[in-house]
């Protein structure tokens, strides 16, 4: 469903080329959670804005369900929801406000916008809140509201760019939960992460990115395999080399 | 894009960004809190300065006085003599004491007493004057420029004897500055001093013979009007005060929208969506101006309260005081300019990352605004017609001048257009900014984007495109047609310079802003022939020979029609009104014009130039988005315009014929996809119009008949059919073309 193929990104920082990305291609499917691993700085959220248009790569490309991405496209943004760390509500909109106006600049009709509202809200148990302003919410409540807002429009593909940072325990789970549920709806999800160890929980492949590179792709069995490693921290610091090892904590 | 403007969805993306700052308490709290505090305390400081100014120039300065004789000078000095011997005796006129706090602009034949308040003690000090002497004349113009405070025209003086006593009836008559303070403030002292001698001559015969005076004095005073320094001063403070206010309004959510969005961590979440940023931005515009518009009427509302209450307005405003009509004329200029800076504002915000940034790049901009503002206020700098292209100073200095009711048409139009074609040009920046710092993950590639060459090619320039060039273009172009006029160059070489202008704005810098931007240029300014692909040679020729047929007929009956249309505005008396003599000399003036230059400089000239601007780049641009109906309604909609612009006049009666004009060529263009018909069609209009200027009434009356003015019906008749003709041959002619798939 996602194909990348040789993304390749460079900046321009202070005068000095940066490869923020290099060659990297990869594939997931309906149904799969692929999780793209990699310390902060390795490329992954430049990865997820090349798939969803917002940079233009330098060079290859990335296809979702037959359609190229690029930055005029609009096509493929409705077929892509984002769920992402630092993802804030609107405080002065109550929670349906805010989740029609998401349905709107997706451009979803408004009656089918009405009945997925009815949907979510049961799924996610927004109903006690739902027309309350989203400043009154608790932490946990706004996450969900987060979390319908991605699947306003119903879109084939999730990107969740570290969704679990800075949450606690019960915030974590709920991720969980909500990626179990994605599967559940054939989504192709891609999880991009630094916590290896959440990764190792839900992602059915993995891709480890390292300095733009992708260093290792597969399965975690695979990866046990070709590593000789239980788990995927041990198998990153057996990757990379010894001096870049401290990025590698999970706590990073 | 079609599915974010229709369906109400554009509206819906407006009304949450509307909820978002109406709700939010600090945007009300500048909204109507500001109001009701600032103006009051406002009124409060300005009710000081008046009287504080007055009080000044009571107590140490020499007024003025003109003079056309010696006579009179005479007069007045004995006057003020007399004045001084009677408070050398210790007179204390009984009725000035009472006679306190008389508003300014009332009737002066009763404003004896002070003109403000307090300071009684002062009442009966003699006022210092100055005499001087001169032909009436210069010495109106010195009144008029404040060289003089007052001008005392005619002064008898009838020596009346009452038994043993003689008293002096002394009849004065004085022009003064109506609403200066300093004229106003030398009139008084005057009036003080006549009635001070008066009074005591009226106590010296009660006293002696018991008597009432029989004859009292005079002092008729005619006020001439004249924007006053510090009324006129004052009168450019409320404009500023309102347009801070409004910016102040527009503020908090412009960084609330933007910056915002970042700062609660829904920018991502935005960007990542289908819709398009120019909607995006757009619905943030709508709520950021509506805001605007909202603080400023409810500035605009408290500040005719403040006036009309406070008493201030009859004291800056004459007797009328602040009016309702100025109130209604102020408003519409404050929504263009919320809309300007609203746009600005925004533009700004975008760029920012939080709240702290963008406050840190809004600071600056508030400051550099009061620049103008303090402009506005030097009474002197007068509105003229190049400044009214200049942003933010025009808005201030045209609601200043409307405030004081001497508002000119040129460069009045001037600023509306201008700034809202600014506020076209800084949204389209604005929207590209918006959100382009968040995907590119703070690289510098959203500025450099904008200015520098796009890497690929595109087939079309887009709306945003032409905002920003027609933001570059405009000033220049008014400027340049300015300096035509300013130069004074005569006959010949007037229509050479307009001629090079027009190649210059309208043919060599929209192709190099093409080029520029690597617009298809062929494509965009419709190049090739209007004929099929592979089109067998006979075929072609078919074309063009019913292009040009078409064309020809067309401009048989147009010309008629732009001709009647000129007549229609001209019975509005919308026309520039001339005097015969003038018309006269004009009209000589082009006939010592070869007729080949007028041709070449007035026809062919502005139908290549305009063409490949207007239906090239114009035109094209529209089509990047619009149908082609409205693409041609639009740019004949800014054809007009600029021609309505064109020099230091503003030619109101050129608006409706060139609308006409441009559409009938705006459909040949889009009709046969190429930008040749349109240039003979064009040169064909303008060459018959002129043409048909070169004839005397005389020889008109000879085909027109009795009514030389307008064109006899038959003729009329004749150039409908002409039209229709024309119309069915391009249709004909163009069918089944298929270079350009633009098509009405």
């Amino acid at each position: 469903m996602i194909s990348a193929e040789n993304l390749t990104k460079q900046f321009i920082v202070r005068g000095v080329p940066l490869v923020a990305v290099n060659h990297l291609s990869f594939h997931v499917s309906s149904g799969e959670v692929y999780g793209l691993l990699g310390p902060n700085g390795a490329g992954k959220t430049t990865t997820l804005r090349m798939i969803m248009g917002l940079l233009e790569p330098d060079s290859g490309y990335v296809e979702i369900g037959g359609l190229r991405s690029n930055s005029k496209s609009t096509d493929i943004r409705k077929q892509l929801g984002l769920i992402s760390t630092s993802d804030g509500v609107y405080p002065w909109l109550t929670v349906r406000e805010m989740l029609m106006y998401f349905a709107d600049l997706y451009a979803v009709d408004q009656e089918l916008a009405r009945e997925r509202l009815k949907e979510l809200a049961s799924l996610l148990d927004l109903s006690n809140f739902i027309d309350q302003r989203c400043s009154t919410l608790s932490t946990g409540q706004k996450q969900r509201v987060t979390l319908a807002r991605g699947l306003m429009h119903d879109p084939p593909v999730m990107l969740l760019d570290e969704p679990t940072r800075g949450l606690d325990v019960v915030g974590s789970q709920a991720i969980f939960q909500f990626i179990d549920l994605l599967k559940q709806r054939g989504k192709v999800v891609l999880l991009s992460t630094h916590r290896l160890d959440e990764a190792e929980r839900v992602c059915d492949r993995f891709g480890l990115l390292h300095r733009g590179n992708l260093q290792f792709e597969g399965t975690l069995s695979e990866l046990r395999q070709a590593t000789g490693k239980q788990h995927l921290v041990d198998m990153f610091i057996a990757f990379i080399n010894a001096p870049h090892a401290n990025e590698l904590s999970p706590e990073a | 894009m079609n599915e974010y403007l229709s369906n109400g969805r554009l509206w819906r993306l407006c009304q949450k960004e509307l909820r978002e700052s109406l709700r939010d308490r600090r945007t009300l709290f500048t909204l109507v809190l500001m109001p009701i505090l600032v103006y009051p305390l406002l009124s409060m400081a300005l009710q000081r300065l008046v009287i504080g100014a007055n009080t000044k120039t009571k107590a140490d300065t020499e007024f003025v006085i003109g003079v056309e004789n010696e006579e009179t000078a005479n007069q007045i000095r004995q006057l003020l003599e007399e004045v001084e011997q009677t408070i050398s005796r210790g007179f204390v006129s009984p009725i000035s004491i009472t006679r306190t706090g008389e508003p300014k602009g009332a009737d002066p034949a009763k404003s004896l007493g002070d003109l403000g308040q307090g300071d009684d003690s002062r009442q009966d000090e003699l006022t210092k004057f100055k005499i001087v002497m001169s032909n009436q004349d210069s010495l109106a113009m010195a009144l008029r420029d404040g060289q003089v405070e007052l001008v005392v025209s005619k002064m008898t003086v009838d020596k009346i004897q009452l038994e043993k006593v003689v008293v002096q009836a002394y009849e004065i008559r004085a022009e003064f500055r109506q609403n200066d303070l300093r004229s106003e403030a030398a009139l008084a002292g005057l009036r003080r001093a006549t009635q001070l001698v008066n009074d005591f001559q009226a106590e010296q015969i009660r006293k002696r013979v018991d008597r009432k005076l029989p004859v009292a004095m005079t002092l008729r005073a005619t006020g001439i009007a004249e924007r006053t320094d510090l009324s006129g001063s004052i009168a450019g403070v409320i404009p500023l005060v309102l347009i801070l206010m409004t910016i102040t309004g527009a503020v908090y959510p412009a960084i609330d929208l933007t910056a915002g969005e970042r700062e609660r961590g829904t920018m991502e979440a935005l960007i990542a969506t289908p819709a398009p940023r120019f909607a995006l931005l757009l619905s943030k515009y709508v709520a950021v101006v509506t805001v605007a518009v909202l603080t400023a009427l409810a500035n605009l509302f408290a500040t005719w309260m403040t006036l009309s209450f406070g008493g201030l307005g009859q004291a800056l405003f004459g007797k009328s005081g602040f009016s309702i009509w100025t109130l209604l004329q102020i408003l519409p200029l404050l929504v263009i300019f919320a809309s300007f800076f609203s746009a600005i504002l925004l533009a700004l915000c975008s760029f920012a990352r939080s709240f702290k940034e963008a406050q840190a790049y809004l600071i600056p901009v508030m400051l550099l605004s009061l620049g103008p503002g303090l402009v506005t206020l030097m009474p002197n700098v007068q509105f003229t017609t190049l400044l009214g292209i200049v942003p933010l100073l025009n808005i201030l200095m045209l609601s200043r001048d409307i405030m004081t009711g001497q508002s000119s048409l040129v460069p009045a139009f001037a600023a509306v257009f201008s700034t809202i074609i600014y506020a076209c040009a800084t949204l389209v920046v604005a929207a590209r900014l918006f959100g382009a710092e968040a995907a590119t993950s703070g690289s510098q590639e959203s500025w450099s984007e904008l200015l520098s060459r796009p890497k690929k090619q595109q087939m079309l320039p887009d709306l945003g495109e032409l905002a920003i060039y027609l933001a570059l273009l405009f000033p220049v172009f008014f400027v340049a047609s300015n300096l035509g006029g300013m130069l004074e160059w005569k006959g010949s070489w007037a229509w050479f310079f307009n001629a090079v202008l027009l190649f210059l704005l309208f043919l060599f810098l929209p192709l190099a802003y093409a080029w520029y931007r690597r617009v298809d240029i062929p494509h965009t300014f419709r190049l090739g022939g209007g004929v099929g692909i592979d089109e067998p040679l006979f075929r072609r020729m078919f074309r063009w020979v019913g292009y040009v047929a078409g064309v020809v007929c067309l401009s048989a009956g147009l010309w008629m029609i732009a001709f009647e249309a000129y007549l229609l505005f001209e019975s509005w008396s919308l026309a520039a009104q001339l005097s015969e003599e003038k018309k006269q000399r004009l009209k000589t003036d082009f006939l010592a014009v070869p007729f080949w230059i007028v041709l070449l400089t007035g026809a062919v000239a502005p139908a290549i130039a305009e063409e490949f601007f207007f239906r090239g780049f114009v035109l094209s641009a529209f089509r990047s988005k619009l149908s082609g109906f409205r693409s041609v309604l639009f740019s004949s909609l800014l054809f007009g315009l600029f021609h309505v612009m064109a020099g230091s006049v503003l030619s109101i009666e050129k608006f409706l014929p060139t609308i006409i004009l441009g559409i009938a060529i705006g459909y040949v263009a889009i009709r046969t996809g190429s930008l040749w018909p349109g240039i003979l069609l064009h040169t064909l209009h303008n060459g018959l119009i002129f043409g048909m200027s070169r004839f005397t009434e005389q020889d008109l009356a000879k085909w027109f008949g009795n009514d030389t003015k307008h064109i006899p019906a038959t003729w009329l008749f004749g150039g409908g059919l002409a039209i229709v003709m024309g119309v069915a041959i391009l249709f004909i002619s163009s069918q089944q073309r298929r270079i350009h798939e633009d098509s009405i």
